[in-house]
């Protein structure tokens, strides 16, 4: 599985939380960046975000002046951070799950910063799709089997089927098992 | 004030509902897109649309074969569509309100797409905010307040 280290984007530009929307948009326009991450104020604050959305939303669509607006009255902070050995798999999951599409990728220390963008365009979702959760499918799939043949009786077509499931999920597992090593 | 139509990006790509995901993907990578209009069945018909948000959320996130999956199936039809002199600042506030990042831009014909990045690339909020009041006086010129600026 390809983790969030593999596909994201490492030129990540971070900005003074006390900045003005002005100066965001600004190097954002310069950098074609679609977000910035918010500087921490020291080694144990968290890292914040703003994007585009954020501005749009809160500020262009208000008419409020940019140039009088700071980004820490419309930033997240904390916001959700990635670790880099997360797999681009569960990253889609986490930010479905949480309605985000982009978060910085954290270890220690700011590594980059990976995006939905990132994820549709760089990894191999298309040509290698991933079930996640598989071993749990896998045990729901043999205690159906089990109480399908317990009560259609061990030789019915309905048993077979249940336990053609059961390996198909079992063939499933262990190619996925053969990728991560 | 700036039209919808000054700053919609006019390259926009049309894909078929019955398409696969795979083929969306595809498309959106080669043209280095973030969303495709959904195309109309008929000339009555509303357009639909399919962002790499719909993809990633719908499809990535789940481990389901976008090659066997259809644009239709995750698509957002009928979405919100903006009509090309509607001001900058209007489509920025019918996206916060929609909760929405762009939408196609149609007259009769589809025109063009407009995006939160066209917004904030291409329009003139940072140098000329408008207020709601200011908004006001320039759709009702005759009113008393904006004719204090007469």
């Amino acid at each position: 599985m390809l983790s969030a280290r593999d596909i994201m984007t490492a030129n990540v530009i971070t900005i003074s939380g006390s900045a003005t929307i002005a100066d965001a948009v600004k190097i954002m326009k310069d950098k074609g960046l679609r977000a910035l991450i918010v500087d921490r104020r020291n080694d144990s604050d968290p890292y914040g975000i703003v994007t585009e959305t954020d501005i749009v939303y809160k500020v262009a669509a208000f008419g409020h002046d940019p140039k009088k607006m700071r980004v820490y009255e419309i930033m997240t902070k904390p916001c959700v951070t990635v670790n880099p050995d997360l797999g681009v798999e569960y990253v889609a999951r986490l930010f479905a799950n949480t309605r985000i599409r982009r978060a910085p990728v954290i270890e220690g220390k700011l590594l980059g910063i990976i995006s939905i963008s990132d994820i549709l365009k760089k990894s191999d979702f298309v040509e290698k799709p991933k079930q996640l959760y598989i071993e749990d499918r896998l045990d729901v799939a043999r205690e159906e089997a089990r109480a399908i043949c317990a009560a259609k009786g061990a030789t019915s077509p309905e048993c077979a089927a249940a336990w053609d499931e059961v390996e198909e999920l079992q063939a499933a597992a262990a190619d996925k098992r053969r990728e991560e090593k």
